[in-house]
């Protein structure tokens, strides 16, 4: 009987699921292998859309930022919230504000963290426009406005903001971690960042984990991000997958396109994460 | 006899109806700043006069409101009526079988006769007319800063050549030669008017309207992207995603010369007080004489069974093509009527030198990218052209030929 109550209460969840999440990545993968361009078109056309997005050097450029953006958003968020997290844990007077302080860009939308950065890193009025205000008329730092450089600044602004979370997350977790082995550590003599780096990290894992998928969720949705800081630009050296796909799918009325696109993307975040997920919980089976 | 009964009350009902209350429509657009709302309010106001009951939808954002109307007509509850820019576009709407024709009121408000042959072209389908064009907007427009211009005794340049050696000039003497935003769309306003003005109207025309690819991989569209790589180097630090109205602002301060877009720009001289030709210029972009490159909106009628609402659209769509107006509508909108037929005598200085060419004749009257080509082909020049406008490396040769690939490839 209980079963069947949980079961009846469970359904629509998995109703919801099941329909607009897997039902809708199926429908698109499907509508990915029609010629659709305004509307949806149900004829089968095989892999063509496929064979033009891999030859869009657009689309080659915002793939590999994809996945130049995730990786170092990641590691820096990490290393960023880690440093932090364990800097406060050391009983540093004024945590609250501290903790505060390095929590306030996760208040923010990423538009507006956008903009801010934009505004920041412009030539014209940021940082170069200041030091050079200072007197040092040669200080040049353009990389906004440089092809090769500009998907690090969306790295920057991304690390900004997300570093603060994963500082929570991690100082939660180094609350939670029993004082008795900091008392017996101690006993034996043990250098306090030999405890950190051996012991403390270590029993966090469950915490990385949770901060590594909260990341990717943030590297997959970036795109307000990017509009609102580079556009994609200078050209569409700044492009990611996800603008990618808004703009082909309503300005440029190529559904077939942005589904194809919308596939690709789906398809290598699982094969990025799927690893990493499955050594998880091996790890945790044994 | 009580089925006739039933129908007779039915018919009684509709009448009833249409006579008693107004005739609601509503109509999902995106022009919501000041100049732009203001203008269609001018709509609204003579299509209530009328009878009717203009119910207002107004989306920020072009794609927003696009796709909000894309979603209704999909979901079986379309909007009465919903803006578009002309092009390609609205006719694939049509090709869906989604819009309402107005041959009949066409052909009494002698639209055909009265609109530029290539207007007719892109609001027709299968020979019925399916959009009302209620506006001109030029594209190729080179709007200047006055005060720099006389300074350092010069013209606005007759051809790019003249243009690039007065940038030169105008550098050294402080000022930013090009003002613009490092937005795609920006960039490709640029690059019509260059391509213009490189390749000659003639031919401009074929590689547009006609799709012709060996023009397009011809001296003209070399030498285009030539001049848009030179062009690169007289524009300010400042650009990347600036948007276009904070780059005219640029032009309105006099620390930048020029700027070239079309003339939805008099619209934020007019918010900052200045006047045409007094305290800001407009000219033709160089080598752009006697072209007016047409940037057109439309509104469409999506099909409805309902009696009421068919009947609005219809006063709508006549309300809409009135030469009267369309002349109002423009005064705040900044373009030209639609109607060749209008009165425009009281519309602005930059407006009289556009009337003037577009009176020249089917000649003169130029496509824009969304007049000749798909969105998605739109798309696929707009990424050629940002992406060669913001490299140092990529070639005039390369850009040429990826160019020519694009136009062979769209469909006719």
């Amino acid at each position: 009987m209980r079963s069947l109550a949980a079961r009846l209460v469970l359904s629509p969840t998995a109703l919801i699921t099941l329909v607009c999440f897997y039902g809708c990545a199926v429908w698109t993968a499907y509508i990915s292998l029609t010629r659709s361009s305004f509307f949806p078109n149900y004829e089968f056309s095989g892999i063509a859309q496929y064979t033009r997005l891999f030859s869009t050097e657009r689309w080659n450029v915002a793939y590999a930022n994809m996945f130049i953006f995730g990786v170092l958003l990641v590691a820096g968020a990490l290393a960023l919230g880690i440093i932090l997290a364990l800097m406060i844990d050391r009983n540093v007077r004024g945590e609250g504000f501290f903790r505060t302080i390095m929590l306030y860009p996760l208040a923010m939308s990423f538009i507006v963290t956008g903009l801010a950065w934009q505004w920041v890193l412009s030539p014209s009025i940021g940082v170069q426009h200041f030091v050079r205000d200072l007197g040092f008329p040669d200080f040049t730092f353009d990389w906004v406005a440089r092809q090769d450089r500009a998907i690090y600044t969306l790295v920057f602004a991304g690390v900004w903001h997300q570093a603060g979370l994963i500082m929570a997350i991690m100082l939660a977790g180094l609350r939670g971690v029993d004082r008795d082995i900091w008392k017996a550590t101690r006993i034996e003599g043990i250098p306090v960042w030999r405890v950190y780096l051996g012991i403390v990290l270590p029993m966090l894992r469950p915490l990385v984990v949770t901060c590594v998928v909260l990341l990717s969720v943030a590297v997959v949705k970036s795109y307000d991000l990017v509009v609102a800081m580079t556009g994609g630009g200078p050209g569409f050296a700044s492009d990611l997958p996800g603008k990618f796909v808004v703009e082909f799918s309503f300005e440029r009325a190529n559904i077939g396109q942005a589904s194809a696109a919308a596939v690709v993307m789906l398809g290598s975040i699982f094969a990025a994460l799927a690893p990493y997920f499955y050594i998880e919980m091996r790890r945790k089976a044994t | 006899m009580s089925r006739t009964r039933t129908a007779l009350l039915a018919l009684a009902l509709t009448a009833a109806s249409g006579v008693a209350s107004a005739q609601p429509a509503d109509v999902i657009h995106w022009w919501t700043s000041g100049g732009e709302s203001k203008a269609v309010n001018v709509f609204a106001t003579e299509f209530d006069a009328r009878g009717g009951k203009w119910v207002d939808n107004a989306v920020v954002g072009g794609p927003a409101a696009r796709a909000a109307a894309l979603n209704r007509i999909a979901g079986g509850n379309p909007p009465a009526a919903t803006m578009w820019n002309v092009g390609v576009a609205v006719r694939q709407l049509a090709e869906q079988g989604m819009l309402t024709e107005l041959d009949d009121i066409a052909k009494a408000g002698k639209w055909v006769e009265n609109l530029p042959p290539l207007i007719v072209k892109n609001i027709s389908y299968n020979g019925h007319i399916i959009a009302v064009p209620v506006d001109l907007h030029g594209g190729n427009w080179m709007f200047y800063s006055k005060k720099i211009y006389d300074e350092l005794k010069i013209q606005p340049a007759k051809n790019w050549d003249e243009f690039l050696i007065q940038a030169e000039k105008i550098k050294a003497a402080g000022y930013i030669p090009l003002s613009i935003g490092g937005q795609p769309f920006q960039e490709v306003w640029l690059w019509l008017p260059v391509l213009l003005g490189s390749a000659g109207k003639e031919d401009f025309k074929k590689i547009y309207a006609d799709h012709d690819a060996k023009l397009a991989a011809g001296p003209g569209v070399k030498k285009a992207f030539e001049v848009m790589r030179k062009l690169a180097a007289y524009t300010d630090a400042g650009r990347p995603n600036r948007k276009w109205n904070d780059s005219l602002l640029l032009v309105q301060n006099n620390k930048a010369a020029s700027q070239f877009l079309g003339d939805w720009g008099k619209g934020e001289f007019a918010a900052a007080g200045l006047k045409p030709q007094i305290d800001y210029g407009c000219a033709m972009a160089p080598g752009n004489d006697g072209a007016y490159m047409m940037n057109v909106d439309v509104f469409a009628f999506p099909k409805s069974k309902n009696p009421t609402t068919i009947a609005a659209q219809r006063k709508l769509a006549e309300v809409m093509m009135d030469p009267a107006v369309q002349v109002k509508f423009n005064a705040f909108k900044g373009a030209l009527p639609a109607r060749l037929d209008a009165d425009t005598g009281a519309l602005d200085a930059c407006a009289q030198i556009g009337k003037a060419i577009i009176d020249g004749g089917p000649a003169n009257q130029m496509p824009n990218t969304a007049l000749a080509f798909s969105p998605d082909v739109d798309g696929q020049i707009t990424d050629l052209i940002t992406q060669y406008f913001n490299s140092t490396t990529m070639t005039a040769e390369a850009a040429t030929a990826a160019f020519a690939k694009i136009i062979a490839n769209a469909d006719k």
